[in-house]
């Protein structure tokens, strides 16, 4: 991990409260599912930096390390919640934004098998950007990715895929955009008609119940399925524990009760969590 | 000239500069070290262990409320033998020298755990008599004078590690606690630990932590700590290290001013992860700019405004 402090580039709305936080380099290549924790260094109206998910990295500077290219430019998807995310997206551009990151575990690159089906709700959909890029990198490109949202209105954030990434799947409760109903609906109505592979693991990024529901389907259809966690945080490197998640006590934790999602997560098999 | 930030905390434990990790957050050691400040600290306190493992407190065990922190993380820790094992000789390989955070429920605890670190390469022991989370916990041995010098009586008898007891604000009593743990035998003092707190989400009728009640950390309870720092600095002559709300090297100087030999910080790691390298920078400058020093600034409150309270033990 790196604290870094980066100038505001633009702050993008997306939709009534998601904005795209872009921010000047430099940022190392992460996984998917990785996140950094993001502050203002001055008018910070909190104590604690709060939680995002890497969403997009782009402008490779040439810079090559170990774990990929250093690119010029990094983003954060921000949903407006409380002070903190209000304060970052109304933040002026060339305000300085603290980033302590890449932090956590991202969702594994597949070992061959059957391409990953992913299932994102609302805000859910930072990680699959960078996803989708790696799996076009690796030929396997459109992914399947089902996104769902309580109106046309909030299945925001669409327009900053490139094309061919991604094989959308749209879902509202209200139906005013996709299939009416849930993300989980979509997905059991698609599985049904062959239209999407059942035997595919899942990815799943969202809100909690939703990501719940997700994991029971995958339970009873004996399919894995990894979840992207998201809990408070303080410090988010390991040290507070203030972050613990109930696990099952499979081997990697050693029995033991509970798990950090910062830095055991925050991306889970969702057999290790109790839920 | 870096003698300007030595600190003499004992004939035998001389630090490098004033700054030490608070107790749970630098983790074992190597978790903190992640932040690249460990090479930067006089000394690093370890998270408390305590003889058998322990799973903590049900989430959630943390909530942002009025400027700090609530915790309630109930001293997860993976018991002495493990910390032995595998965190204690990662610590002790980060260079400065290892305090280490002891926790149980009776004084044998205490003991015991005391013997089992006595060669284990830690420089000192921090006492950890004053934990809010923990039920059936060690909150008594830091409210009550007798019970406080019995146990660390009995912690003088199993080490010859320097021992700093750590207190708890949460009493009137704070004072004589502390009278008590230096007849006792301690060698100094940790000031203070959380201060008892709550928040309440009134929609769902309900705490906001896991388990009602948690320990109050941050800038807010900066004022508390100062003032039981300087109470018991007039009551006692051991050296006091000063915990709470530290966010800056004006937080530490006042500290150090108040009577704190050295001080820790915690919760301002939470806001940046290198804040202690800051403070240290801006603490060496300010020194410079004063032409004193860390050991000059300790206790130097003048006379005529030191509070009028508590000179001496009973």
């Amino acid at each position: 991990m790196e604290v870094r402090v980066h100038r505001l580039c633009e702050v993008r709305r997306l939709g009534e409260k998601d904005f795209v936080l872009e921010l000047e380099g430099p940022f190392p290549t992460v996984r998917p599912g990785a996140f950094a924790m993001l502050s203002l260094v001055r008018d910070w109206p909190c104590l604690l930096p709060r939680p995002f998910s890497y969403f997009d990295l782009r402008e490779p500077t040439g810079e090559v390390r170990e774990e990929g290219p250093v690119f010029g430019r990094g983003s954060f998807l921000v949903k407006v919640v409380g002070p903190g995310t209000a304060a970052l997206t109304s933040a002026p551009p060339g305000s300085r934004v603290r980033v302590t990151g890449p932090l956590g575990r991202g969702f594994p690159a597949p070992m061959g098998g059957k391409e990953p089906v992913c299932l994102a709700g609302g805000v859910g959909l930072a990680p699959f950007l960078l996803w989708a890029r790696e799996r076009a990198a690796a030929g396997a490109g459109p992914i399947p990715l089902l996104y769902g949202g309580r109106n046309a209105r909030a299945l925001v954030g669409r327009e900053e895929f490139e094309e061919g990434l991604v094989d959308w799947r749209l879902a509202t409760d209200d139906g005013s955009l996709g299939s009416r109903g849930t993300v989980l609906d979509l997905y059991r109505r698609l599985v049904g008609e062959d239209a999407l592979d059942g035997e595919a693991p899942v990815l799943c990024c969202g809100p909690e119940p939703m990501m719940a529901a997700v994991a029971a389907e995958c339970r009873n259809r004996d399919l894995p399925c990894m979840v992207s966690l998201e809990t408070v945080m303080a410090c988010g490197y390991g040290v507070c524990n203030g972050c613990s998640v109930e696990v099952r006590g499979r081997d990697r934790f050693e029995g033991a009760r509970y798990a950090k999602a910062c830095v055991d997560g925050p991306v889970f098999d969702a057999r290790e969590l109790r839920w | 000239m870096k003698d300007r930030l030595r600190t003499h905390l004992l004939p035998g434990l001389v630090l490098e500069n004033p700054l030490l990790s608070a107790s749970g957050c630098f983790g074992a050691g190597l978790e903190g070290a992640s932040t690249g400040e460990s090479g930067i600290l006089g000394a690093i306190v370890t998270k408390t262990v305590t003889l058998r493992p322990r799973a903590g407190n049900p989430p959630p065990r943390i909530f942002e409320t009025s400027g700090g922190l609530l915790n309630s993380i109930g001293l997860a820790n993976p018991g002495i033998e493990s910390f032995l094992e595998r965190d204690l000789p990662g610590a002790l390989a980060l260079g400065p020298p290892v305090i280490v955070n002891i926790g149980g429920e009776t004084s044998g605890e205490y003991a015991a755990l005391a013997e089992r670190l006595q060669d284990s390469g830690a420089a000192a022991l921090e006492v950890n008599l004053s934990c809010p989370n923990v039920q059936g916990g060690s909150l008594p041995f830091s409210t009550d004078p007798d019970a406080c010098r019995r146990v660390v009586s009995e912690l003088r008898r199993a080490t010859d590690l320097p021992l700093f007891v750590k207190l708890s604000p949460n009493t009137h009593a704070v004072v004589e606690v502390a009278c008590a743990a230096v007849e006792g035998g301690a060698d100094g003092l940790t000031l203070i630990n959380t201060l008892l707190g709550m928040a309440v989400d009134w929609r769902r009728r309900r705490p906001r932590i896991g388990m009602g009640v948690a320990g109050y950390s941050g800038p807010p309870v900066k004022p508390v700590a100062l003032r039981i720092v300087h109470q018991v600095r007039r009551a006692v002559g051991v050296p006091i290290l000063g915990v709470g709300g530290i966010q800056s090297a004006e937080d530490v100087c006042e500290f150090l001013v108040a009577g704190a030999s050295a001080v820790q910080i915690g919760t301002a790691w939470f806001t940046d992860p290198r804040a202690g390298s800051w403070i240290l920078s801006r603490l060496e400058r300010l020194l410079a700019e004063e032409d004193t020093s860390v050991d000059d600034l300790v206790d130097s409150m003048g006379k005529e405004r030191r509070s009028g309270r508590g000179h001496g033990c009973a």
